[in-house]
């Protein structure tokens, strides 16, 4: 039995249970041994201090709703890749624009910005006064820069 | 430029760039195909063509603001998003939308449904090369324009629906227009569909191809249409009803053949139920008000949210979420959508493996991408 720190209900009536990140993939593969095997969603929530991330998993038999929560102070979490394969474009996608490292996953590229780009969007830290350009190089890869006349 | 080398004797195989500017990827999809001959070895699909991030500018903006990015996500089902979104913010700020604006919003969803899914077709047809349907598809689908057009002045990009309710009632000029739709629709959408289904050559380029196991669906967090095709009985309609779909009565069309044929019927067979429910939907739509007067116009950009919500709907697409976290200021805290495109997308790789280059392209066809809700 995996430690749950904590146990609630969102404002929509969905269980929420929080637990420490070393006890995630524990939690997830017990969760998915009882029928929770749909990982519907990934998301990162920047609370500046720390970062928050949720996953909602989805019991397709029995039509059950679950939310996992945990947190991270150093940006790195364990991946669930080995155990959904759904989750490895959506952490792609949390690693691109929230900045999390995910441990583990095979393939932690960015999703929709490219390689070079400089922060990550979605934190609340991100300085959006500075804009950047997208170009494409001689073999057909995206790279930002900070110089106008070098984009398109 | 470098110039194109020519390939060693010994090759196995050879790495083909294919989009993003390429009519038969429906928008701006980049594959990367390690081809054997004509054989699909390797599949890495490149996105992010269209990103603006929707989450960030939505963010930065007040809570009814966030509507006109949500219309621009699945641009061809505009109000399906928009139910979505409204479905989370309602429940965060509190603010439950009246009886009638709520059959409004079911009778314009299953409109937008019908729209998309005859987008939808009409695209199909062309990329495995016939033209006809489409312009068959698209009349009808201009129909339906007009009545959008009609109820909120607008064709595509609606912004209908707001915080509590909707712009505007329908007049009797719209139930008119709803009711002669539903009346001519299912025949000329049988003829549609002999278009399609009479023709061997489409029968035979799609019939058996893309096989997609159910227990690989779910693994991959497929929904909608192509999980209900791959024999799964999920639609949230009916497993989380939401707004008066428990009300309808309605079924959910599945198939057990898995491959892009049973994809093309579940998706005809949507549209036949839809009008069954645009049918009961008309008859029972009740009078009172359309719009919740604890969200005055004026009052909201002074709406307070605090706590987190979840809201699932069925858009064309699949399975919509809206995941919203209020810190009780006037702008959400943080928005998360969970795209169906994003989702049925990334099983590409795994259903055009060792297939034709030529069976690639129909089965990126039935997938039904649209690209404003893939990158968001």
């Amino acid at each position: 039995m995996v430690e749950i720190l904590e146990e609630t209900k969102g404002k929509d009536g969905r269980k929420i249970l929080k637990v420490a990140k070393e006890n995630l993939i524990a939690l997830l593969s017990e969760l998915k041994s009882q029928g929770y095997n749909h990982l519907s969603l990934i998301t990162g929530v920047d609370r500046k201090d720390r970062l928050e991330v949720v996953y909602h998993l989805h019991n397709m038999a029995e039509n059950k709703y679950i939310v996992v929560k945990t947190e991270t102070f150093d940006e790195r979490v364990p991946s669930a890749t080995s155990l959904f394969s759904s989750a490895n474009w959506d952490e792609r996608e949390q690693y691109d624009l929230m900045g999390i490292v995910f441990e583990g996953h095979p393939n932690l590229k960015r999703m929709f910005l490219p390689e070079n780009w400089v922060g990550h969007p979605l934190r609340k830290n991100y300085d959006l006064s500075k804009v950047q350009y997208i170009n494409m190089d001689e073999n057909g890869e995206d790279y930002a820069t900070f110089d106008p006349g070098d984009g398109w | 430029m470098n110039a194109p080398q020519s390939i060693p004797e010994n090759a196995k195989w050879v790495e083909l760039n294919f989009g993003p500017q390429h009519p038969s990827t429906h928008g701006v999809l980049r594959l990367r195909a390690k081809l054997e001959g004509e054989i699909v070895r390797e599949l890495e699909p490149i996105i992010g063509y269209l990103h603006r991030n929707a989450e960030k500018i939505c963010e930065l903006d007040y809570y009814c603001d966030a509507m006109i990015y949500f219309d621009r996500m699945d641009y061809v089902g505009a109000m399906n998003m928009e139910v979505g979104y409204l479905e989370a913010a309602e429940k965060l700020l509190g603010i439950p939308p009246p009886e009638r604006a709520q059959w409004i919003r079911v009778i314009m969803a299953e409109l937008n449904r019908i729209a998309s899914h005859l987008v939808w077709a009409g695209a199909f047809g062309l990329d495995i090369g016939m033209l006809t349907p489409f312009f068959y598809c698209f009349v009808e689908r201009e129909k339906i324009l007009r009545i959008f057009a009609e109820a909120c002045g607008s064709r595509q990009e609606t912004n209908y629906m707001s915080i509590g309710g909707v712009y505007q009632d329908f007049n009797e000029k719209i139930i008119y227009m709803i009711e002669e739709f539903i009346n001519q629709f299912p025949k000329k959408l049988e003829d549609i569909f002999n278009a399609f289904v009479k023709n061997d050559i489409f029968i035979s380029r799609n019939k058996g191809i893309g096989i997609l196991e159910p227990e690989v669906a779910i693994d991959y967090g497929v929904t909608g249409p192509m999980l209900r095709a791959s024999g799964v009985e999920y639609d949230v309609r009916k497993a989380e009803p939401y707004l008066v779909y428990d009300k309808l009565n309605f079924d959910i069309p599945v198939s057990y053949k898995k491959d892009n044929l049973a994809r093309f019927l579940v998706r005809f067979e949507e549209m036949r139920q839809s009008i069954k429910i645009l049918k009961q939907a008309i008859k029972k739509i009740p009078d009172g008000p359309y719009f919740n007067p604890k969200a005055k116009k004026s009052l909201m950009i002074r709406l307070r949210g605090e706590g987190e919500v979840y809201a699932r709907t069925e858009s064309s697409k699949g399975e919509f979420g809206v995941y919203l976290v209020g810190d009780g200021g006037v702008k959400p805290y943080r928005v998360r959508v969970r795209s169906p495109t994003f989702k049925n997308l990334s099983v590409l790789p795994v259903l055009a493996k060792d297939q034709m280059i030529a069976d690639m392209i129909a089965i990126s066809g039935t997938i039904d991408l649209v690209f404003g809700e893939v990158d968001r």
